[in-house]
């Protein structure tokens, strides 16, 4: 019933966007249904804690996994609202968007957020692909929202990249259909009835379909090499979009990856699966690590940071074990800090009216909180103590060490590469002389606050976990 | 129908494939993909008439107003308003173009993709001609420089995907079919949009000329 409730909220949220051009109205709609998300989120994550799974009817399911998502989905939506309220105020005020745009936009981010919701708790596969589908087809036009020949451009790669990924894991997901014999009356196949029957599929056909589901989501994921529209996407579109794909939309395309990963290690065992998720989690650490030291943009250097994240996710996923269990605590502060870091990018963009590092000197001078949690988020989203992902990152290569010490040395690396890249922008954006133009103003609370948030949050999660959300993790880890 | 007469059908598909990857005027290859979608349509209709599912009509009938009517007038009004008419180069020359389709169309009859052209035995010839063209439609997909050519390259390849299934006796329900339907609609009419926006911005629909964003 809450799930329905969310879904229907987000859709009524749209629709008010549609009938209504009084601004503050529709503003208020995003943020409301984006609270009732996060309340809604809380109830259901609880009740999977207790009974280990939620259903409505056939048609919708959610395991610990899909609860933690969720979760995450509504907390970065909320953020997401109460953010893009003040940017596009402020964005309104200096004449880079007119006055009517932010109607399109909310109206197309309700859209996105309920597409992210189905997607995560439709119990059909054929359902969730139709749902990540219309996530593409929900934010084409909010990457192209500045209406500029490289966010057009940006926007056109997104759409067709992500078109061929798409259709690529839908003929993935149909192969798995194999699983079930010809003729037979499988009803509404679910991720259930599929785990049931996988005996029943050829292993080789197995693999090739899980091969094709891993390039078609993993598109939407950003693992390398299929992750060049993402620097662009998230370059060109609006901060708080930046968030919600890096935050939001990355852990959702994993889940469903995560969701066919079980079929298949059912078919053919775990070793299969395993070497995939390590050579594209290699790879998706690799490109990032050496286009760090390269850019110029900060904007895309955090589009390259999610890609890295996205490969020590699935690198703790290959190595198996206690890395499971630190992929799954991964996913939680890499989105909670991605999300701030976007919102905080937005401030700069505002302040400084450039997205070039060598545009962006003496930051500290002009807007003090911001950089200071700029250097926060920074510190915690390469792992530097206290946050989390300190954690996180030793217990994957420590678990991958025993098994994979080749593939765990190279990986610590890479990382290695890419905090001296990461750490060298940062540096060069919040010290240095800042331009003799540039006047230190009081900043926006409302610019501040969901940052800050979410700093707090992952730097409280770094220390200690809810009981049910300790349940989730671990029932997560042990079904994953 | 007979399976001679599907067979002929997936025949067009492929040759309507072929054809766009040599055509030199987009109206022509909004053209060919009609032909090719109304192959799909009754590719679907033979599937009705099997199952006789009324749902499953209405979905034939839904793929006939969508792919076979909405989406090629959507490509010829764009390629007449524009005036749009000479599509844009390949990477390949046409030579090179061609002897590559060959070897596409060899590897998708070759036996290390037996498992999936033996999904059902009896139709693997159907099957082996299904994934020719999605082989071909994902090779013109990354070898045109044309925007529109690229948008009806994806919707081969999904044309294909749905050749494939009915062949392999994957189909769905008809809501799920209604779905995914849905799903292309809307995904057409950003596509055409964003075609119709990338010609105002840049001038031109050739990709190659669309280089913003180099880093």
């Amino acid at each position: 019933m809450e799930l329905l409730f969310i879904i229907s909220t987000f859709f009524i949220a749209a629709i008010i966007g549609l009938l209504t051009k009084r601004r503050r109205v529709i503003e208020y709609a995003a943020i409301i249904a984006s609270a009732i998300s996060l309340v809604g989120s809380f109830i259901i994550a609880n009740k999977v804690a207790t009974e280990k799974i939620y259903n409505v009817s056939a048609v919708f399911s959610i395991d610990a996994l899909g609860a933690i998502i969720l979760l995450i989905i509504s907390i970065v939506s909320l953020t997401t609202a109460i953010y893009s309220v003040e940017y596009l105020r402020q964005e309104t005020a200096k004449d880079i968007i007119r006055v009517n745009r932010p109607r399109q936009y909310f109206i197309l981010l309700n859209l996105f957020m309920m597409a992210m919701f189905m997607a995560v708790s439709f119990n059909n596969p054929i359902l969730a692909w139709i749902s990540i589908e219309a996530t593409s087809l929900s934010t084409a036009f909010l990457i192209s929202f500045y209406n500029k020949p490289s966010a057009m451009e940006a926007a056109w790669k997104y759409l067709t990249v992500n078109a061929v990924g798409l259709l690529i894991g839908f003929f993935g997901t149909m192969l798995y259909f194999t699983a079930f014999q010809p003729g037979s009356e499988a009803g509404l196949v679910t991720w259930q009835s599929l785990l049931a029957n996988a005996s029943h599929m050829n292993p080789i056909i197995a693999k090739i379909a899980f091969i094709f589901v891993l390039i078609g989501y993993g598109t939407k994921v950003g693992f390398v090499p299929m992750h060049t529209w993402k620097p662009d996407a998230y370059g060109k579109a609006p901060a708080p979009i930046g968030a919600m794909f890096s935050a939001a939309l990355l852990p959702v395309a994993i889940l469903i990856i995560l969701k066919f990963r079980i079929i298949t290690n059912s078919v053919v065992g775990v070793a299969f699966s395993q070497h995939l998720f390590l050579a594209f989690g290699l790879m998706s650490i690799a490109v990032p690590a050496f286009m760090m030291l390269i850019l110029k943009d900060y904007k895309r250097m955090l589009a390259y940071s999610s890609i890295e994240n996205a490969g020590v996710i699935a690198l703790g996923f290959g190595f198996g074990g206690i890395a499971i269990l630190a992929s799954i605590l991964h996913i939680i502060y890499h989105s909670l800090v991605k999300a701030s870091l976007f919102f905080l990018s937005g401030n700069y963009l505002l302040k400084y009216n450039s997205a070039k590092i060598e545009n962006v000197k003496g930051s500290i001078n002009v807007i003090p909180i911001t950089s200071v949690l700029f250097l926060a988020g920074f510190m915690a989203i390469t792992g530097a103590p206290p946050f989390g992902i300190l954690i996180t990152k030793i217990l994957i290569f420590s678990a991958g060490i025993k098994t994979y010490p080749i593939i765990s040395l190279i990986g610590l690396l890479l990382i290695v590469i890419l905090f001296i890249g990461f750490f060298k922008h940062a540096v060069a954006m919040v010290f240095g002389k800042k331009p003799e133009t540039m006047k230190r103003e009081k900043e926006n609370i409302w610019l501040i606050l969901p940052s800050l948030s979410l700093m707090v949050l992952v730097l409280l999660l770094s220390f200690y976990q809810p009981v049910f959300l300790q349940t989730l993790i671990n029932n997560a880890a042990l079904q994953y | 129908m007979s399976i001679v007469t599907l067979k002929i059908l997936l025949e067009i598909m492929f040759l309507t494939i072929v054809f766009l990857h040599i055509s030199k005027k987009n109206y022509d290859a909004a053209i060919a993909y009609g032909i090719q979608s109304f192959c799909v349509v009754l590719i679907l209709f033979n599937s009705f008439q099997e199952t006789g599912n009324i749902l499953m009509l209405f979905i034939v009938l839904l793929t006939l107003v969508v792919k076979v009517i909405l989406a090629p007038t959507f490509f010829t009004r764009l390629v007449r308003k524009h005036d749009l008419n000479i599509s844009i180069n390949t990477y390949l020359n046409i030579s090179l173009t061609l002897i590559t389709v060959v070897i596409l169309t060899a590897i998708a009859h070759s036996s290390k993709l037996l498992p999936l052209t033996t999904i059902i035995p009896a139709n693997q010839t159907l099957l082996a001609l299904s994934l020719s063209v999605m082989l071909l439609a994902l090779f013109l997909i990354v070898n045109r420089q044309g925007a529109i050519l690229q948008i009806i390259g994806i919707l081969s390849f999904e044309n294909a995907i749905v050749a494939f299934t009915v062949f392999a006796g994957l189909e769905q329900s008809a809501a799920l079919q209604f779905g995914i339907i849905f799903d292309i609609v809307i995904w057409i009419t950003i596509a055409t949009t964003f075609v119709s926006m990338l010609y105002k911005h840049f001038g031109t629909l050739n990709v190659t000329s669309i280089k913003n964003l180099k880093e």
